[in-house]
């Protein structure tokens, strides 16, 4: 009884670590092939079109939505103690620090981390990496690189182009709804920032589209089984990803903000 | 030296063998058919002379280059010599037939658009598949896919061609036509060939020498005559297709004569 408890611990934990460093590996040959000949522009454009623009209409819907809701909790609750005058300030600070980078990292892993891992996972079942192996041209290079480069130009893009909505959404309650001066919203908006908080949004957003589309694309190399193989990769590309984007939003705000 | 020297090759997934101390050697120019069961390891053996699986034990040579050996580079620069036919022609769907034959070229050499173009015509109509440059492989029959990923296989010019199961799937007519594509191919490049098939006519057909593999072990290996006259029992009921014998583990269902079967 116990060593069959710590048979299947010990299992597990190897398994983990053989999975940590089959990514770690996978990562590190990204990395090294971004700087490799033949650059593909032409699969680069593709990916910066189907990851960036593609994923703008989401982002500033998510991003409108989530800034709205956020005004007028903050209107709300500092109308109790008549400090209405702070939900602007407050407002600032969570879109730019916070709100802005996790909300784009989260729903870009859900559209562009899924269709990475499912469109990977098809050519892995239906043996076109395969034939990518077989016509000698390294499937690292030509399905990672561009996916990966088009990830990390176009997460920390569309983190800017969410911040300048949540500006609006919130803009929109404080006020068109709780009648506050928009002059006085313009400058309260930015009252408690600073070039480094946008600095800090900009780095969170850059290692979010990392991580995005170094596991999108590990999940979907890896895939096996067939058609529940690549059913399972996408969901396990979001979680996994999610899970990350929101670990290591933690650890970058503790890093960045000392 | 042969072209390709397969020695001692084992590979086993887990409990399963799957190739046993397989020893195989193809001269520059032969043809060679590989002959076995579903599951005897015929699609394992080509993907190990490909670099797509390491072997257990054992090794496979292409011109005396170790291929478990190589570098990742140096493992590339053998592959443009080989061109590897999938059973369900792997073709990259989200391309048109021109840029999945154009591929290895437009990659890995410096011709020019024109020169792309003439050449991905020429292996196009070589597999009998001109015009259809501009479709993308959900337009296409089965029949035509692997046509499609013959001509991509042959646009670097390689010297070693291998077709892994080019007819499963197929009717017998385009069976025929796939038997006479491969025929075309060796005569006209003269390239040394490795087929892994079911279909006996064609086998015979392209053979110089055919092998069988029964148990991931090579039991026989031998022109074609000689294969047809060989006494060994699994080779002669694979030759009559035959459901008794030795050929399968588990016993097959009884037989019922016709009259009781549709009685």
């Amino acid at each position: 009884m116990v060593l069959t408890f710590f048979d299947k611990t010990g299992a597990r934990v190897l398994g983990a670590l053989d999975l940590a460093g089959d990514f770690a590996v996978l990562a590190g040959r990204t990395f090294a092939a971004v700087f490799r000949r033949p650059f593909d522009g032409k699969n680069l454009l593709n990916q910066l079109q189907a990851l960036g623009v593609n994923s703008l209409p989401v982002v500033v819907l998510t991003s409108l939505a989530v800034s709205m809701v956020f005004a007028v909790q903050l209107a709300f609750g500092f109308r109790q103690f008549q400090a209405e005058g702070l939900a602007s300030q407050v407002e600032g600070l969570a879109i730019i620090r916070e709100l802005g980078p996790v909300i784009t990292g989260l729903m870009l892993s859900g559209r562009i981390g899924s269709a990475m891992a499912a469109e990977l996972g098809t050519m892995q079942v239906t043996e076109q990496i395969d034939a990518l192996e077989c016509l000698a041209t390294d499937p690292v290079h030509y399905l990672f690189v561009p996916r990966f480069l088009a990830a990390v130009v176009m997460v920390p893009l569309l983190t800017v182009i969410s911040i300048y909505v949540g500006f609006w959404g919130g803009y929109l309650i404080l006020v068109g709804v709780e009648g506050q001066s928009a002059y006085v919203y313009g400058n309260e908006f930015y009252k408690l920032l600073a070039f480094r908080d946008l600095r800090i949004a900009l780095i969170k957003a850059l290692v979010f589209g990392m991580i995005i589309a170094l596991v999108g694309c590990w999940k979907g190399y890896r895939t096996q089984g067939g058609a529940e193989g690549v059913g399972n990769a996408p969901t396990s590309s979001v979680v996994t990803s999610s899970l990350w984007i929101l670990i290591s939003d933690f650890f970058l705000t503790k890093l960045l903000l000392v | 030296m042969a072209l390709i020297d397969v020695v001692n090759l084992s590979k086993a997934f887990g409990p399963k063998v799957v190739l046993s101390n397989v020893n195989l050697q193809v001269q520059e120019g032969e043809s060679l058919v590989v002959l076995g069961g579903s599951g005897t390891g015929k699609t394992v053996l080509l993907r190990n002379i490909m670099g797509l699986l390491t072997p257990d034990s054992g090794h496979v040579a292409i011109e005396g280059k170790i291929i478990a050996q190589l570098k990742r580079e140096e493992l590339f620069e053998v592959r443009q010599s080989i061109g590897m036919c999938f059973q369900m022609a792997a073709l990259f769907d989200s391309m048109t037939v021109f840029e999945n034959v154009a591929f290895a070229l437009r990659r890995h050499t410096k011709m020019t658009n024109g020169e792309v173009t003439a050449r991905v015509e020429e292996c196009l109509s070589m597999v009998g598949m001109k015009g259809t440059d501009k479709l993308k492989p959900a337009e296409l029959s089965g029949g035509m896919k692997r046509r499609v990923g013959f001509a991509r296989a042959i646009a670097l010019k390689p010297k070693i061609l291998l077709f892994d199961e080019p007819t499963t799937g197929l009717d017998p007519v385009m069976t025929d036509v796939i038997g006479r594509v491969i025929l075309d191919l060796k005569h006209e490049l003269g390239v040394t060939t490795i087929t892994i098939t079911h279909d006996l006519k064609s086998a015979f057909e392209i053979a110089d020498r055919i092998a069988l593999l029964f148990r991931g072990e090579c039991i026989a290996c031998e022109p074609p005559a000689a294969f047809k006259v060989n006494p060994h029992p699994v080779i002669q009921q694979f030759l009559r297709g035959d459901a008794d014998g030795p050929f399968l583990q588990d016993p097959p269902p009884p037989k019922r004569k016709t009259q009781e079967a549709h009685s």
